[in-house]
């Protein structure tokens, strides 16, 4: 017992040391401080909120309101769009949709209930009306010998006499295009098409459709009745069309358009004639029959009152909201309206989206040269620099020189890749939104390692793969709830087949992650998965991916037989744009060249591209530039840099890339190293800079001005955001004097000046970097692009030079006159650069737990040692004393 | 544990060996340190966890009744330990009343808001700490919060929800400045690495979120530095004096023990002294866990 409170004496000893033993506080500091920038005006967009009822009038002539809702409409660009480019447009306080369709699309959307109707109509205000409306189908427009339980049109309370007719609409019928349009005992309504050339389509059948809405046309319905969710909101992406895609109708930029949202809340009736109501009265008294939020993958018929198909009647036409939307100017702008010949830059498709928007402020500005990107490959591009065949290259990595004159590299955008996604999620839940990769994913997608169907299970080497990354547990670790249904397209991400700096970045990201390394190396991953042996040991980086596979399937079909293919390359099928990847994810059709029929007129057998995914059940990937996923709407995938740590691209991450970037050659390319991209945890690894790149000596002083100019009008004037011409569009980040792009800036200025000096003698390259800085020195050249500069300004843009970090209130620097024609609110992504996190430690104090847990048991154990060894041997030594 | 049998009234404590005292100091001493260290490792973890758990219920309790009689605070000056708020993170499973000030003690009962900062909810940035492993660890789980994932927090002026827009660690960049009207909330905890990481947090980790409309600040939150007890990691000095007193309660429970040992059996003597000692054990360690890092 006394050894006991001894113990215990012990006790108090030992705990009055605990305090010793931790450490003193440690200094920290939480972030808390974090100063409010001034609000920012969004020019661009457009957002209205409208009261939409629904009236019932009884026998008596009383008018009752059987619903009203408050519907908000917004879009968030409206100003500039281009062909193709997806606008988001989302609503709020709107009648849940019922009976919901699989792919809300064009007619495929017409059986729904209390949808929201969404089209692309030509004109604005009262140019408007349902005639110049585009639908890809008769059948979104026009009323064919509808029953009395169908034509609830005609009890439409606030429809004019005339179009309660029994036949009503286009007029007078075209009988010999319609000849089924006026049979007695039927109601039929024709909303006839009239084009932008004022041909009148009747629309009453595939026949009086204008061309563009033949059937399989080249694009896909982009008007929609899409789906309000049961809290009354819900959004789409709307990609509008330009004359260029349908010209028919007809939008570009001198032909204003509209985005006609139509929320339906249903008919509103007229008065009841009897007491009984009749079938028609009754028809349009109905409030459909499909619960909020339900589907309707059987396309079941539905109340019509409540439907899309009758956008048009009176009542649902004034529930309308027109989103006045204008167009940039058409790609070819420069060369219809300037005849001046171009100067040529070759390279880079990454700069596309930029070019395509800063092109017409050159072309319309005398004073300036005439732009012109041609896209190539980076090594291609500047060979023909070199070659002096280009004015310049645009590349995006340091490119192997064959001549002896120096080249320098101007940063002149800030963007980069991504790998772009269509995945829906089962059960008509609408889009994943989050899709995240990691190195060895797309490793394995890039090396054909998946079988992708039951064509590519012979594969040699890889009978233990999951036939596509759907059914890969890493990809469904990291993507849980999607579907495991395997297609083809689930095997492939749609890359680029030719040589490009974005295949060498993608690369140096594989080899940077030890796991992609390993697996391409031939380690099996942990779920049992091996490369296709085709690609083991690829040599990483590399900046164009080979096809490698040799496996031709052996089949009994025919058609297979008579075209035998490497199978798997036929699912990779590369492309040679970026902007074709782009293309095939807005249409959610893959290019994998799998489909294999039989060809009845030529009585062969051929392969081709397999059919549009459905909606619903689409799954691509594909390689795509920043630029395409800003215009078109893409979603993009987050990428692993560290583990469980996916970085996706934005403004910020994009800036936290450049900021790690390094320059080792004066005059050279920034180089971002995968490795310490790793380390950083916030850095997007698909970030690349595009450079001019342009000889330094030797080039004639034109081209050499023109370059020269390029470049600081592209480094200061093209870095304001914005869809104007000249401007920078989305998915650039704007190359600023301070923050992380302020070295880009003033390599760019110094580039500029060594190419308008072009003094730069291949034997003193070292010299050349002094007169650089200061751009006095060579008469001629100087003076002229100096000239070329200010005058794009009375467009001058004199705050640009000095935008600091925390901006802002600079952006009211930029001069609200803008040379071109556009009125464009500046800078809409403003990314500051902030103070890194200051984190505390807990030194060993963290470590107590483990090691008070350590001391525990080594003592614990230590005890019992004693206890039960040491003191028996001596028991055993000392004879007699045990009992 | 064969410290605690009892032994036969009449026996005397003679070890088997009739060992020399040094091997009885040594063992002595060893079975106190194992004691003592297993003893923390408990308190800290499982007992501290049921500690935590409770007190959590009565703050819950508390926060519901000051939230229907609309006494719970606004912001100014609060009590440190007032429950503040409500804080839900549906993606890691965590539900915790919030209380105030986050000196190592508060933050035994949950996590804490930090004074000087708007509370939950409210325009501007609120801070919220939380313990990793210690006391039923509520912020264990916070480094897997994903960018976009739900926090909702229910306070005096109703329920806001946050979308987290990061994670940050040391030498990460801070998270763009926040637009006006916006209401930032910034969780912070501690995470360890290598293969103990669970039981070693050493590492401060941060979590913004954010909510697009933040409640009005009634008052305008002191903006001084609160003092270093209450900062990320802080321990908390203020303990030592009862720290000292509750090692001399120690002390005196000690020799009273042996006092009624001379005159009562052993089996009487502890039943009389083990509930003693464990309560004053617990208050002990609970008292010296306050010299911990708060964030641990």
């Amino acid at each position: 017992m006394r050894r006991l409170l001894g113990a215990l004496a012990l006790a108090v000893t030992v705990l009055a040391a605990v305090p010793a033993v931790l450490p003193a506080p440690t200094s920290a500091a939480a972030p808390t401080a974090v100063g409010t920038p001034p609000e920012r005006a969004a020019a661009d967009g457009y957002r209205e909120t409208r009261t939409l009822t629904r009236t019932f009038t009884d026998a008596s002539g009383e008018q009752r309101t059987v619903a009203s809702y408050d519907v908000t409409v917004s879009a968030d660009t409206t100003r500039d769009l281009r062909g193709r480019q997806r606008v988001r447009i989302s609503w709020s306080g709107a009648q849940p949709s019922g009976g919901r369709a699989a792919n809300p699309y064009g007619e495929n959307g017409l059986n729904q209930e209390y949808p929201v109707v969404i089209m692309q109509c030509r004109g604005q205000g009262e140019d408007v009306r349902p005639e110049t409306c585009w639908t890809s189908s008769f059948s979104q427009r026009s009323q064919l010998l509808r029953s009395d339980l169908e034509s609830v049109w005609r009890e439409d309370a606030a429809a004019d006499e005339a179009d309660k007719a029994r036949v009503s609409g286009l007029d007078p019928i075209p009988t010999e295009q319609c000849p089924t349009a006026d049979t007695n005992g039927f109601s039929s309504r024709l909303t006839e098409f009239v084009a932008a050339n004022g041909t009148v389509y009747p629309a009453c059948n595939a026949d009086t459709m204008p061309p563009e809405a033949a059937v399989g046309a080249a694009f896909p319905p982009a008007e929609v009745a899409a789906f309000t969710d049961e809290d009354g909101a819900g959004s789409v992406q709307f990609e509008v069309r330009s004359d260029v895609e349908n010209e028919s109708l007809g939008c570009n930029n001198t032909v204003d358009c509209s985005i006609v949202v139509i929320p339906i809340v249903g008919i509103s009736c007229d008065r009841q004639e009897g007491d009984t109501a009749s079938l028609s009265e009754r028809a349009c008294r109905r409030r459909g029959q499909f619960a909020p939020g339900s589907s309707n993958f059987a396309n079941d018929g539905i109340d019509t009152a409540v439907g899309p198909a009758l956008w048009w009647s009176e009542s649902n036409w004034r529930h309308r909201f027109e989103i006045p939307i204008s167009f940039g100017l058409p790609p070819d702008t420069c060369d219809v309206l300037d005849p001046r010949p171009p100067t040529g830059f070759f390279g880079s498709e990454l700069l596309a989206q930029a070019g395509l928007q800063w092109a017409p402020a050159y072309c319309l500005n005398k004073k300036r040269f005439k732009f012109q990107l041609n896209i190539t490959s980076d090594a291609a591009g500047f060979n023909l620099m070199e070659s002096d065949q280009a004015a310049a290259a645009v590349v995006s990595s340091e490119q192997e020189q064959r001549g002896e004159i120096p080249v320098g590299y101007a940063p002149t955008a800030v963007t980069g890749f991504a790998i772009g996604y269509i995945i829906d999620r089962p059960d008509n839940a609408g889009e994943y939104d989050s899709l995240k990769l990691n190195a060895r994913l797309i490793a394995k997608l890039l090396t054909q390692s998946y079988p992708a169907s039951d064509l590519g299970r012979g594969h040699p080497g890889m009978a233990d793969n999951p036939i596509s990354i759907v059914n890969d547990p890493e990809f469904i670790r990291l993507n849980p709830g999607l579907s495991r249904i395997d297609q083809e397209a689930a095997a492939t991400v749609l890359s680029l087949s030719v040589s490009s700096d974005v295949i060498e970045q993608l690369t140096a990201y594989l080899a940077a992650d030890p796991e992609a390394r390993a697996f391409i190396a031939g380690q099996k991953d942990p779920w049992g998965m091996r490369v296709n042996p085709a690609y083991r040991d690829l040599a990483v980086p590399l900046d164009e991916f080979p096809l490698l596979d040799t496996y031709v399937p052996e089949t009994q079909d025919s058609c297979r037989q008579a075209n035998p293919v490497v199978y798997l390359s036929a699912v990779a099928a590369p492309v040679t744009s970026l902007r074709k990847i782009s293309d095939a994810l807005l249409d959610g059709q893959p290019n994998v060249q799998t489909r294999c029929e039989f060809d009845p007129p030529t009585g062969t057998f051929k392969i081709g591209k397999i059919a549009r995914q459905s909606y619903g059940a689409r799954f691509m990937l594909g390689l795509v530039s920043l630029g395409d996923a800003a215009r078109f709407g893409l979603r993009t995938a987050a990428l692993e840099t560290r583990p469980n740590r996916f970085v996706a691209p934005t403004p910020q991450t994009m800036a936290n890339a450049v900021g790690l970037m390094t320059r080792s050659t004066p005059r050279g390319p920034f180089e971002l190293d995968q490795a310490d991209l790793r380390r950083s945890s916030n850095a997007y690894p698909g970030t690349m800079v595009v450079y001019t790149a342009s000889k330094l000596f030797g080039v004639d002083p034109d081209t050499a001005r023109s370059v020269s100019q390029f470049i600081r009008v592209s480094t200061t004037e093209g870095q304001r955001p914005g869809s104007g011409n000249g401007r920078l569009p989305g998915g650039f980040v704007p190359i600023r004097n301070g923050g992380p792009t302020a070295k880009l800036k003033k390599a760019a200025t110094e580039v500029a000046a060594l190419v308008s000096a072009q003094d730069t003698r291949p034997p003193r390259q070292g010299g050349g970097d002094d007169d650089g800085t200061d751009d006095g020195t060579d008469g001629t050249g100087d003076s002229d692009t100096d000239t070329g500069t200010t005058d794009s300004g009375g467009t001058d843009v004199p705050g640009d030079t000095d935008l600091p970090a925390v901006d802002a209130p600079t952006d009211g620097a930029v001069p609200t006159e803008t040379p071109a024609p556009t009125t464009d609110a500046p800078a809409e992504i403003d990314v500051v650069s902030t103070a890194s996190t200051r984190g505390a430690e807990a030194g060993i104090a963290g470590w107590l737990l483990p090691a008070l847990l350590l001391l525990g048991l080594v003592a614990g154990g230590a005890v019992v040692l004693v206890r039960f060894l040491v003191a028996p041997l001596r028991a055993a030594r000392t004879p007699g004393s045990g009992s | 544990m064969t410290l605690l049998a009892p032994r036969p009234a009449g026996a005397r404590p003679t070890s088997p060996a009739a060992a020399p005292p040094t091997v009885q100091v040594i063992n002595t001493g060893l079975t106190m340190a194992a004691l003592i260290a297993l003893w923390l490792v408990v308190q800290l973890t499982v007992l501290g966890s049921i500690s935590h758990d409770r007190a959590q219920t009565l703050l819950y309790r508390d926060l519901r009744v000051d939230l229907s009689q609309q006494t719970a605070p606004l912001g100014g000056p609060i009590e440190p330990g007032t429950p503040v708020a409500l804080l839900t993170l549906p993606t890691i499973g965590v539900e915790e009343v919030v209380v105030e000030g986050t000196n190592s003690g508060d933050l035994r009962a949950g996590p804490g808001h930090r004074r000087g900062t708007p509370l939950p909810g409210q325009v501007g940035t609120s801070v919220v700490y939380g313990r990793a492993a210690t006391y039923g660890g509520p912020f264990r789980e916070l480094p897997r919060l994903a960018v976009g994932d739900p926090i909702v927090a229910v306070s005096a002026q109703g329920t806001q929800t946050f979308s987290v827009i990061g994670l940050r660690r040391e030498g990460d960049p801070l998270p763009q400045p926040a637009a006006a009207g916006v209401a930032r909330l910034t969780l912070v905890t501690a995470e360890g690495s290598g293969p103990f990481a669970r039981f070693t947090p050493t590492e401060t980790v941060f979590v913004d979120a954010e909510a697009a409309e933040g409640f009005g600040t009634p008052s305008a939150p002191t903006a001084a530095l609160p003092p270093e007890a209450e900062q990320a990691m802080g321990t908390d000095p203020e303990a030592l004096p009862a720290l000292a007193l509750c090692l001399a309660l120690l002390l005196a429970l000690t020799l009273g023990v042996v006092a009624v040992r001379q005159r009562l059996s052993a089996v009487l003597t502890w039943v009389i002294a083990s509930p003693l000692v464990i309560a004053l054990a617990w208050i002990t360690t609970d008292t010296a866990a306050r010299l911990l890092p708060n964030l641990v």
